[in-house]
């Protein structure tokens, strides 16, 4: 043990403040891809062909190819992206953690896209004719009658989703973030006790997992209030 | 900026070095599928056993294998195991003094820690009275595992299977960090060379998507030769409560998975119920 206790506590700050910006980038991307994942889902939910073939290339897309590639190209080359897009006059800085952001909302949309359109093929088909029966118009019928049915089928889902990636978020660092991993590599490399600063790393993720995945069955416990299954 | 991002030129020309880095990749993703599976099945055993102690162990591998990132075990086992002077003297130097093996060592805990739990849930599902019922003919242990569960088992989790190998392959684009020259390394090197942003990460990107998607159609006709005996094939390999999507193993959230999908379980549930 060659490491004095002041200085571990000093790293154990810098930590701290790696593990915010870890936490930060992951609920803020969590809660990107979810917004867009109902949007595509939602839009993408009709039965028209085109729309599912559209649909189709583009989950196979970014679910086939790594979500590390998406990030570099982003961070890479996002810039260019939002000049050509916008014209010349709008040239933006990307920061790690905004290609961050980007790369895995996008990638995750994707994801929670493709599981909610599963969930909504799943209801029952009387749910939108007695919707349309009874004149209640789509955006309400959506958010009032659909969706709601929706999340209770597919929170255990969504679940998976999130526990998965959260443990794709130190991928970010690769493009310069110093967030938790980063902190730790630095803290490893300085102080030559890789095995307290990673371990204590990979307990942080453990941990977060661990207390969300609780959170998430009471969650799951209070959307299956209405239908307490009677077990014979 | 105007026309397409891809400089066509530099695609074909970078082309060599980017299947040089997509072999590398590929070695990598199938050693380490082999030896995580190797060592998925002795965990497995021991996580099902009905000893507490050996099955509270393999429980505890698996909730610090399959709850690190990847990324922080990579750099545990290459800038961790260095550090022993044990092992820097010892014979397995040859494995942990190189990039490669450390690469190799930490994708196969994460890989079997992942795997032991697709095992445990697809074994789970063979039917108790199948088993019963070849024990009763008084078929050895053994036997029993080999040609009754096993061949159950794989079928149920086949579907897991493909999910967990084509996340994993995924994942493994971040060798780059400890020095290997994958197909991502040789994309970032090639933008540091040029500075095209699109062009590399694109074509690497490209030959990804093909991999993976070579990875789906392998596991696409391996169901349906499983399922050869069937007339409508698809039912039994997607009996095991999962989803379309990666990693959703759903073993180690059992509450979690039950509820997924109604439809489905309704309509594949023959096979479950026989016990």
């Amino acid at each position: 043990m060659n490491l004095s206790l002041p200085a571990f506590y000093g790293y154990l700050g810098q930590l701290a403040e790696g593990a915010l910006i870890t936490v930060e980038l992951f609920l803020t991307s969590f809660s990107l891809a979810l917004l867009f994942g109902i949007i595509l889902a939602v839009a993408t939910s009709s039965k028209s062909r085109i729309i599912a073939a559209i649909w189709s290339v583009y989950a196979s897309i970014f679910m086939g190819v790594p979500s590390l590639l998406v990030i570099f190209l982003i961070f890479y080359g996002g810039s260019a992206m939002v000049t050509a897009v916008l014209g010349d006059s709008a040239s933006i800085d990307i920061t790690p953690f905004s290609a961050g952001v980007a790369a895995l909302s996008i990638v995750y949309a994707a994801y929670i896209a493709e599981l909610l359109r599963g969930a909504i093929a799943n209801l029952p088909h009387g749910q939108f004719e007695g919707a349309r029966a009874l004149a209640i118009p789509p955006l309400i019928m959506w958010v009032r009658v659909i969706l709601p049915q929706v999340a209770r089928l597919a929170l255990p889902g969504l679940v998976n989703v999130w526990s998965f990636m959260i443990k794709e978020t130190p991928l970010v660092s690769l493009a310069g973030l110093n967030d938790l991993v980063a902190t730790a590599k630095i803290a490893a490399g300085a102080t030559k006790e890789p095995f307290i600063f990673f371990i204590a790393t990979s307990l942080f993720f453990i941990v977060f997992s661990a207390a969300t995945l609780w959170l998430a069955t009471r969650l799951e416990i209070r959307l299956d209030r209405g239908l307490t299954r009677t077990k014979a | 900026m105007s026309g397409l991002p891809i400089d066509l030129a530099l695609a074909y020309d970078s082309m060599p070095a980017l299947l040089r880095g997509l072999m590398t990749t590929i070695l990598i993703t199938v050693v380490s599928l082999v030896c995580g599976l190797m060592l998925a099945f002795p965990l497995c055993f021991a996580r099902m056993s009905e000893r507490p102690w050996l099955a509270r162990a393999a429980e505890t591998f698996v909730v610090f294998f399959r709850g690190t990132p990847v990324l922080i075990l990579l750099y545990l086992v290459y800038y961790g195991f260095g550090q022993i002077k044990m092992l820097r003297e010892g014979p397995l130097w040859l494995l942990f003094g190189s990039a490669f093996g450390c690469a190799i060592v930490a994708f196969s805990l994460n890989h079997a820690a992942y795997m032991v739990e697709v095992l445990r849930g697809s074994l789970l599902a063979v039917p108790a009275g199948l088993v019963e019922a070849s024990e009763a003919l008084g078929i050895s242990r053994r036997k029993v595992f080999l040609w009754v569960r096993m061949p159950l088992a794989i079928r149920y989790g086949l579907k897991a299977y493909q999910n967990e190998v084509v996340s994993f392959t995924k994942g493994t684009a971040i060798v780059s960090v400890v020095t290997i020259t994958d197909l991502t390394a040789v994309a970032n090197g090639i933008f540091e060379q040029t500075y095209d942003p699109f062009t590399p990460i694109l074509s690497a990107a490209a030959l990804y998507w093909a991999f993976i998607n070579a990875i789906r159609l392998v596991f696409r006709f391996w169901g349906a030769y499983l399922n050869r005996h069937n007339e409508d094939g698809v039912a039994e390999t997607t009996s095991l409560p999962t989803s379309t999507l990666e990693r959703m193993t759903g073993a180690g959230f059992t509450t979690m998975t039950t509820t997924a999908d109604p439809a489905t379980s309704a309509s594949t549930g023959t096979g479950k119920e026989a016990a």
